[in-house]
């Protein structure tokens, strides 16, 4: 048995994170995880959309595609949180929190070898 | 050969790469999933008003700033007041960004659940670090503080990055790697 199932739902939840997140272009306040701007939202939605699809057909190359496009999001929106603003992605500290998180776990994901599966990675993802 | 105490789970050493569940119920790993991304979004969120470049550090200061001078004006450890004054808040850009880019990434990590032990581990100091500077400060219940370090060592203990976490689905392919990143990665999974 195989464990490639188990990693490609890994970047279909990593995906579908992303595409909730978008919720928080309407939440302010005490319960604003993240915030999300207009840009963020454009991000948040291809990005997102881009691991569920490279997870729903199995297709790395997508996941390493998509956890880039995380990771050089994240990436510009700290430079930009070094100029003193949100800039053009109209993001804070947690959204380059989250697009850190989703651009790690997806590349991780997509460059994870396929083992047999241990009595472990069966418990891990029942 | 050890037995875990209240499972049925037992590992020998020939198994000494192989994983043993920590938590043979669907019920208990649910839990400790969810405890982990809560924990995980409680650093995201709060890596938000962590503003550079200057974090605060204004007339009247605020933010992380105001939140360490508390560390001098409301003294919890003598010696880490001290070196509060004399070393973090002079060079308090440098330790601003330090703060920001290690609560984002204990965000970051514990939400997906990867190297979770090891971010556990993270987290436990940089809650003592808090703990330090704003224990005695106006306005503020210690027992928010305690509440996570002890969420911090219930990760650590239950490897909570197993559940749920991309540490469970990536694990297999470390354990089969010969390379020293991925036994690396097997050890603070």
């Amino acid at each position: 048995m195989r464990t490639r199932d188990s990693l490609d739902r890994g970047a279909l939840v990593l995906g579908v994170v992303s595409i909730v997140s978008a919720v928080f272009v309407f939440v302010h306040g005490t319960f604003q995880l993240v915030q999300i701007g207009a840009a963020g939202l454009v991000v948040a939605l291809v990005l997102g959309l881009l691991a569920v699809v490279a997870g729903w057909l199995d297709e790395r190359a997508l996941m390493l595609g998509a956890g880039a496009g995380f990771l050089i999001a994240a990436a510009v929106q700290l430079v930009l949180l070094a100029g003193g603003r949100s800039g053009f992605l109209g993001g804070n500290a947690s959204t380059f929190s989250l697009w850190l998180g989703l651009g790690v776990g997806l590349v991780a994901v997509g460059l994870a070898a396929v083992p047999e599966a241990t009595e472990e990675s069966l418990e891990a993802t029942n | 050969m050890i037995v875990l105490a209240g499972t049925d789970y037992v590992a020998g050493t020939d198994y000494a790469t192989r994983a043993v569940p920590l938590l043979p119920s669907r019920v208990n790993r649910a839990v400790i999933a969810i405890v982990r991304v809560g924990v995980g979004l409680l650093w995201l969120q709060n890596a938000g008003w962590k503003t550079p470049p200057d974090f605060g550090r204004g007339d009247p200061p605020d933010g992380l700033y105001l939140s360490t001078t508390y560390a001098v004006s409301h003294q919890v450890f003598g010696p880490y007041a001290w070196l509060v004054d004399r070393l973090v808040l002079p060079n308090f850009a440098f330790f601003g960004w330090m703060v920001l880019l290690v609560e984002a990434s204990l965000g970051a990590f514990l939400l997906i659940g990867l190297a979770t032990r090891f971010w556990a581990v993270v987290g436990m100091a940089q809650t003592v670090v808090i703990m330090l500077s704003i224990l005695n400060a106006p306005h503020e219940w210690y027992w928010a503080y305690v509440l996570m370090l002890l969420a911090h060592m219930a990760l650590f203990a239950t490897a909570a990055g197993r559940y749920g976490g991309l540490d469970g689905l990536l694990r297999p392919s470390w354990q089969g790697s010969r390379s020293r990143f991925a036994r690396l990665l097997v050890r603070v999974s």
